[in-house]
């Protein structure tokens, strides 16, 4: 499955996301992840999200995909990371 | 899904708050670890035994090639999956000369009717194969009656050979021309896309192997001596043809690699940075393509690979004897 993570939390927690999301998913932009995950993974994800989350406070939105099929990423400017970038 | 993780460039790879961190002259680049399969490294690369401990908590091989994409050796994590029945029972078939001489007998029909449909394929596009297809045929007959992993290993040499050789055929490339193989080094752009090609698939199989309880230490076709792994080279034989060869002539007849992709240096040759990217580009994306299967639905051909390891574990267990994959295009 592919996803697209966004979230908007407490100043004081964004470098704990931040630091969950990346083990999962390629960081795009702030607050902004994508990648592909399988079921299992996006749940370990969700759990340690809500682990450090404030759930009256903050709010993290996951949108996904079965396939890319339909997707099409557009960038504008300068060209942030992509999950397809394997080769380095 | 988990993809395997290219580096060409050189820098520093870490640990860093629980995911993996490359660290570059062009800056730091974050790797999100639960998406990675296995590493391969072409660039100078520091790594420290934090790094390796972290990649081994994740199973994740990493595989080194050096400045020309010869492979090196691999960082193979201690066995994540145990099972001392698989290994008993893998030696049981290497011990026992005629289950041994089964599996390297099939291994050697997988490749070489990989390679038959291969050139079946490009017959019908009008190439002239007519003869080298008869003349593999009728080499092939020798397996059947061959009793010894020698004589086995030679009548599939002949037939590479002769397979190697009508390539100049598949081929019509200026500027690519193939004489004989050479190996350290490659003495042309060919015979280097071969060798970088075998080593890369070398390594991709050895990774699926070591998803399974099989060990890879054990090889049926290619022997089981000093050399660490044999399994991997065993299973690749059947999928050369497949993965390798179809890159090579897609690349090569489609013009995305030309010879401005190569380095020489006196007598040799090897691709060059560009060249290698464009290649493994290539091949991981062969290796993601979907066949129809007949029992499995759809498939990638890297999914293929574990379901031929899976067909070992059957095999070692009296349930199914061993099939080789064979395309069916």
């Amino acid at each position: 499955m592919f996803v697209i993570l966004v979230y908007d939390v407490k100043e004081e927690r964004v470098a704990k996301a931040l630091k969950i999301c990346r083990k999962y998913l390629t960081w795009v932009q702030n607050s902004v992840f994508e990648g592909e995950i399988t079921e299992a993974k996006l749940r370990m994800l969700k759990d340690e999200l809500k682990g450090i989350m404030d759930e009256t406070y903050d709010s993290v939105i996951i949108y996904k995909f079965r396939t890319k099929q339909y997707y099409e990423r557009e960038t504008l400017g300068i060209e942030k990371p992509s999950h397809e970038d394997f080769i380095v | 899904m988990k993809k395997p993780l290219y580096i060409f460039s050189s820098g520093r790879l870490e640990r860093r708050e629980n995911t993996l961190s490359l660290e570059t002259q062009e800056g730091r680049k974050v790797i999100p670890i639960n998406s990675v399969s296995e590493i391969k490294v072409f660039g100078e690369l520091d790594i420290n035994k934090r790094a390796l401990e972290f990649l081994t908590r994740n199973q994740i091989p990493v595989h080194f090639f050096n400045h020309y994409g010869y492979y090196i050796g691999s960082f193979y994590p201690r066995e994540a999956l145990n099972s001392g029945f698989i290994i008993l029972k893998q030696a049981e078939h290497y011990l026992d000369r005629e289950k041994r001489m089964y599996l390297a007998k099939g291994f050697v029909a997988g490749a070489v009717n990989n390679i038959l449909k291969n050139l079946e394929y490009y017959r019908r596009k009008g190439k002239d194969l007519k003869e080298t297809i008869s003349s593999i045929e009728e080499k092939f007959k020798a397996v059947s009656s061959v009793d010894s992993i020698a004589e086995l290993m030679q009548v599939e040499g002949e037939i590479r050979k002769t397979y190697y050789e009508s390539f100049n055929l598949i081929i019509q490339v200026e500027g690519f021309y193939f004489d004989k193989r050479t190996k350290r080094p490659p003495e042309n752009p060919i015979n280097a896309l071969i060798s970088f090609g075998n080593s890369l698939l070398y390594t991709t199989v050895l990774s699926e192997i070591y998803r399974t309880h099989l060990d890879p230490r054990i090889g049926y076709l290619h022997e089981t001596n000093q050399r660490s792994f044999s399994l991997n080279l065993d299973i690749s034989e059947v999928f050369k043809p497949v993965i390798v060869d179809r890159v090579i002539f897609s690349l090569l007849n489609k013009g995305q690699m030309q010879l401005k992709h190569f380095d020489s240096d006196v007598g040799f040759s090897y691709l060059n940075d560009k060249g290698r990217s464009i290649f493994v580009k290539e091949f991981e994306d062969k290796l993601n393509t979907t066949i129809k299967h007949r029992n499995l639905g759809n498939v990638s051909y890297r999914r293929l690979m574990r379901i031929e390891c899976y067909k070992l574990y059957k095999h070692f267990m009296d349930e199914e004897i061993y099939k080789p994959f064979v395309g069916e295009w």
